[in-house]
């Protein structure tokens, strides 16, 4: 019973500190569970995409380093000479790359 | 012995307490029995949970003498061993619950001598749903909805945590539209911690890579985006 609540006491804290730390982490986990497909770019495509429009979604960017990611549809992701797609899974890859565009689910089950 | 074989042997033992209004089966088993069949090829765990309404447990613990092929193990009186002459059986839990607490800070010990609990808060998420027939066995399982929940509701680390999510995965596979309603109604229900913890774990839930003779969370990504952004709405 103590380690069930010291759990729980844990898990009180954490959400108390969502907005420090620890919430920058899961609002960056939420944004890759909402996509479908993860790909790595280079700086210089993502400052293309950055020209076209594509807004830099805020859920990387309290991450230490920030990480820009973007939105984009599957189709540009096609066209995007650097890019390097990346299972979605919490990967030493997925987590150390700076730079990447994400493509949102669209069939919704 | 196949698992499934095992399964509901198990569940064939402890029948006299399934008989006993709001006793559920609960746990990482529930997938496994929504199955076609009970095919129970979602194998997560070699045992399986037993949930008491603490209002039942004195009715529960009547028809304990009625139960033969298995016995409370001595450390743990609540977990239920098969003896030696049932090998083909898997271990079973009595766990407590009480309606009155749902955080799983409020987890307490029911002391008693002859059933002694560990009523966990999260479990009162539960409410009936389906009673299955397989094999001639009834089996009362809780609504999709709150065992998901119940699952979500809680700090999952580690390598028991994934797997506790991974039977959220088997429950996807599952639920209805009916069931995803209920889930969001529930969900709203629910303290903004809790809330907050349940859109965490789904999201840990899709992160996940596949395991052998579990669940695989990968093909549900789709179904989790979609959860995920009913839960998020205001």
């Amino acid at each position: 019973v103590k380690a069930i609540r010291a759990r729980a006491r844990v898990q009180r804290w954490s959400f108390r500190q969502r907005h420090l730390a620890h919430g920058a982490w899961e609002r960056f986990r939420l944004a890759l569970a909402h996509a479908e497909r993860a790909f790595v770019v280079d700086e210089a495509t993502a400052g293309a995409l950055r020209a076209e429009g594509c807004a830099v979604d805020v859920a990387g960017c309290d991450l230490e380093p920030p990480r820009v990611i973007m939105w984009i549809s599957a189709e540009r992701a096609k066209e995007l000479p650097s890019a390097r797609e990346l299972p979605l899974r919490l990967s030493a890859d997925l987590l150390a790359s700076t730079h990447l565009v994400l493509v949102p689910f669209t069939d919704q089950p | 012995v196949r698992f499934r074989d095992r399964l509901v042997s198990t569940l064939r033992a402890v029948a006299p307490v399934l008989e006993v209004p709001g006793v559920l089966v609960g746990g990482s088993e529930v997938p496994n029995l929504l199955e076609v069949g009970a095919a129970a090829t979602l194998v997560v765990s070699q045992d399986v949970d037993l949930v008491v309404p603490v209002g039942a447990l004195e009715a529960v613990k009547a028809q304990l003498g009625r139960i033969t092929r298995l016995a409370p193990s001595t450390e743990e009186p609540s977990v239920w061993l098969p003896r030696g002459d049932a090998t083909e059986l898997i271990e079973v839990n009595f766990i407590g619950m009480d309606p009155a607490i749902v955080d799983p800070i409020d987890t307490y010990e029911l002391t008693d001598e002859r059933l002694p609990l560990m009523v966990f808060g999260p479990l009162s998420l539960l409410a009936p749903g389906t009673v299955l027939e397989i094999d001639g066995v009834r089996i009362p399982l809780p609504r999709p909805a709150g065992l998901a929940l119940e699952k979500l509701v809680t700090d999952r680390t580690g390598e028991k945590g994934d797997r506790d999510l991974l039977v959220v995965a088997g429950l996807l596979l599952t639920m209805s539209p009916e069931d995803l309603a209920d889930m969001e109604v529930t969900y709203g229900r629910l303290p903004a911690e809790m809330r907050h913890q349940v859109r965490s774990n789904l999201s840990i839930l899709s992160l996940l890579d596949a395991r052998p003779h579990m669940p695989d969370p990968r093909p549900q990504r789709a179904r989790v985006d979609a959860l995920l952004r009913r839960l998020e709405q205001p």
